[in-house]
């Protein structure tokens, strides 16, 4: 039955499929924050508005050009998607800048793609003025997908078929602010990995899959939208805000609409559990739930055990969660194939783990249990990778995880040096190129991955990728009291387990001994939720010349990282110690 | 000094309390008069400030609310000053 997807070179094709073969079942349904529907598509008509909107894309630029998509939630952005697939243009969704941050990847990203399109709806123009103000600079026209229903389709267009090789999309997800990376996803690649989705998740027509993961990030594009239309089922989306503002609200429409797939980052389901109330819960029905998946930040058993605990009155089964791994690079999913079981966990020792090695915990205190991420998904091979010798490691060994398949991105946008690091690396011994995923993880003796670590200098709070370099660059230029480039940011793990941020920043010399600690620290923390939208674990303080810098004067980010963990750093003001000392 | 009546004073202690339990900093050290931005809060614990009041108080206020009055003094003033009721009815609680 899937034998045309199974064909397919691009996902138009796969469109192209069910808007003829269940021409009237709803593809997209998007939700109002408060309840109730408030618009959908069915398959044919939305073949014929992107079709529609495919049009007017070529009408306006050559295939291979690039078009920015820039939308609030809602469906818009699933045609304008589409659309720019039929027209053969380069999608590139981006997010809509925040009104405090001035200097966001946006530019950068303009910059780096030079887009001949910027596709928008009305919504978006009346409601930010600004983000026209903001991108004055740069040449593109503006395209609005408001009305398309209203042009008629062209006859069918003669233009080259798509190739496989053809880039889809560019994820920019990787890369610092200033020198963003853009994953170059083929239609090869996306079809390809659509297809191992469906395989690793067993999908049918009729697993309806309830999202609100925001369309630009590559979980709530590919794994939420793309993934629904590939297997040709309902697709329930509702805005993020939505879901912080009332997390239940994703478990009601879960029940409502009879889901059987839906998922989000690990900090997800401990909202749900935190803001459980049970006069809210009433008739929530969650047997329907078979794919609970858990990807996009590290998955923690705890959070996993509370959940199912919680939600097990209302029907939700453990088997149902399904912690998954995966990136942009490999367009999404890695690993996560679905196992009649509940998740499989592994208890180690923390200790051995810091030093990147397994064993038995050696007391309570040192227990530290991991949650595997499933087997490969079909069609890929997955190696576990010393990263100096670039020899495989055996079973149980920790090193960086590299994968090998037709899921691996093309590289990325005009960037040879980064593309040829990143996607070409080869193994000592072994044939092919592989990608390397900066993160550290092992296979067990049965082949199921765990992930431990990365190497990549990255923070992930909620599921999105901070690089350090740009908070270290918004902290230095914060306050005056602050001695220029001489502060750093890592991402460090706090007494719960919870992944945090922490900046250290030596004061200058001349002010070292007059100065209002509370105010440089909230003068940084304002800068830094400004500029970034992430909110600062801890803010130390340090004298100046306390930190270990290189020979040319650059602070060493991972020993200043080790001299706070081990309480090493001459602090002059840590406002985490002052909360204890003042508050408990 | 400023003229605060027992509703506005009980919603701004209620702010600063909530604020810093979520920080984990003494109630002393949450400035009334310092921009929420100032403590380092992202869209993320604004939402859920926001929520939570609401549910304190049984009232919406709009997510643009704290855009508007970007500080405790001036949220509790503006919530105290909408929702007479509401507020009176938490100055008791």
């Amino acid at each position: 039955m899937n034998g045309s997807q199974n064909d397919a070179t691009s996902l138009t094709d796969v469109l192209a499929h069910w808007a003829s073969e269940q021409p009237n079942a709803r593809a997209y349904v998007f939700l109002k924050e408060r309840g109730g529907e408030d618009a959908s598509l069915t398959f044919s008509q939305l073949q014929a508005r992107a079709d529609a909107f495919a049009a007017r894309i070529s009408q306006r630029a050559q295939p291979g050009e690039r078009a920015i998509l820039l939308f609030q939630p809602g469906l818009d952005f699933i045609v304008a998607f589409i659309g720019c697939l039929k027209a053969r243009v380069i999608a590139v969704p981006l997010m809509v800048p925040r009104r405090t941050s001035e200097r966001d990847s946006s530019a950068a990203i303009l910059a780096d793609c030079a887009p001949r399109l910027l596709i928008a709806n009305d919504a978006l123009r009346e409601s930010r003025p600004d983000v026209s103000e903001r991108f004055r600079d740069t040449s593109f026209e503006w395209l609005l997908t408001d009305g398309a229903t209203d042009v008629q389709a062209q006859a069918s267009k003669p233009a080259r078929t798509t190739r496989r090789d053809d880039i889809a999309f560019l994820q920019y997800t990787s890369g610092s602010t200033s020198t963003p990376k853009g994953v170059m996803v083929t239609h090869g690649s996306l079809i390809g990995n659509l297809e191992m989705i469906r395989r690793a998740l067993g999908s049918t027509p009729g697993s309806t899959h309830v999202g609100w993961i925001p369309l630009y990030h590559d979980m709530g594009l590919v794994l939420n939208a793309l993934h629904s239309l590939h297997v040709g089922a309902n697709c329930v989306l509702m805005a993020p805000s939505g879901f912080m503002q009332r997390p239940l609200s994703w478990l009601r429409a879960i029940s409502d609409y009879r889901a059987v797939e839906a998922g989000a980052p690990n900090f997800a389901f401990d909202l749900c559990v935190n803001r459980f109330r049970q006069e809210h819960a009433e008739g929530l029905d969650l047997s329907t739930w078979k794919v609970a998946y858990n990807a996009a930040e590290p998955v923690r058993a705890d959070t996993l055990d509370r959940f199912a605990t919680t939600f097990a009155p209302y029907g939700f089964e453990r088997s149902a969660l399904h912690p998954l791994y995966g990136l942009a690079e490999a367009t999404l999913l890695v690993s996560g194939r679905r196992e009649i079981r509940a998740p499989l966990t592994r208890t180690v020792s923390r200790v051995a783990l810091k030093r990147h090695e397994l064993s038995a915990p050696t007391s309570d205190d040192d227990r530290y249990t991991l949650v595997g991420c499933g087997l490969a998904v079909s069609g890929e091979e997955l190696a576990i990778v010393n990263p100096q010798t670039r020899l495989a490691l055996g079973a149980c060994c920790i090193g960086e995880i590299w994968v090998n398949g037709p899921n691996v991105a093309k590289g990325y946008w005009q960037n040879a040096d980064a593309t040829r690091d990143t996607f070409q690396a080869v193994i000592e011994g072994r044939d092919g190129t592989w990608l390397r995923t900066g993160d550290l993880g092992f296979l067990d003796e049965d082949g199921r991955l765990f992930v431990t670590g990365r190497i990549k200098d990255i923070i992930i709070i909620r599921g999105n990728n901070h690089y350090p370099q740009d908070i270290e660059n918004t902290a230095n230029n914060s306050h005056p009291a602050l001695r220029r480039d001489c502060g750093t940011a890592f991402a460090a793990v706090d007494d719960s387990d919870n992944e945090i941020l922490v900046v250290v920043h030596e004061l200058e010399r001349t002010q070292r001994n007059r100065f209002d600690a509370d105010e440089i620290i909230g003068a940084i923390r304002e800068a830094v939720v400004n500029e970034h939208e992430i909110a600062i674990g801890e803010v130390v303080l340090v004298r100046p010349g306390a930190l270990p810098k290189t020979t040319s004067g650059k602070v060493q980010r991972s020993l200043t990282r080790l001299l706070w963990q081990q309480k090493n750093l001459d602090v002059q003001f840590d406002d985490a110690a002052t909360h204890h000392a003042a508050g408990s | 000094m400023e003229n605060l009546d027992a509703a506005e004073l009980n919603i701004r202690r209620w702010c600063t309390d909530y604020l810093a339990e979520t920080l984990k900093l003494p109630p002393g050290r949450i400035d009334p008069q310092a921009k929420f931005a100032r403590f380092g809060m992202d869209s993320a614990m604004s939402v859920f400030f926001l929520v939570a009041l609401e549910d304190w108080l049984g009232v919406e206020l709009g997510s643009d609310v704290m855009f508007d009055h970007p500080t405790v003094a001036e949220l509790a003033r503006h919530v105290a000053g909408r929702f007479p009721q509401a507020a009176a009815a938490a100055a008791g609680k």
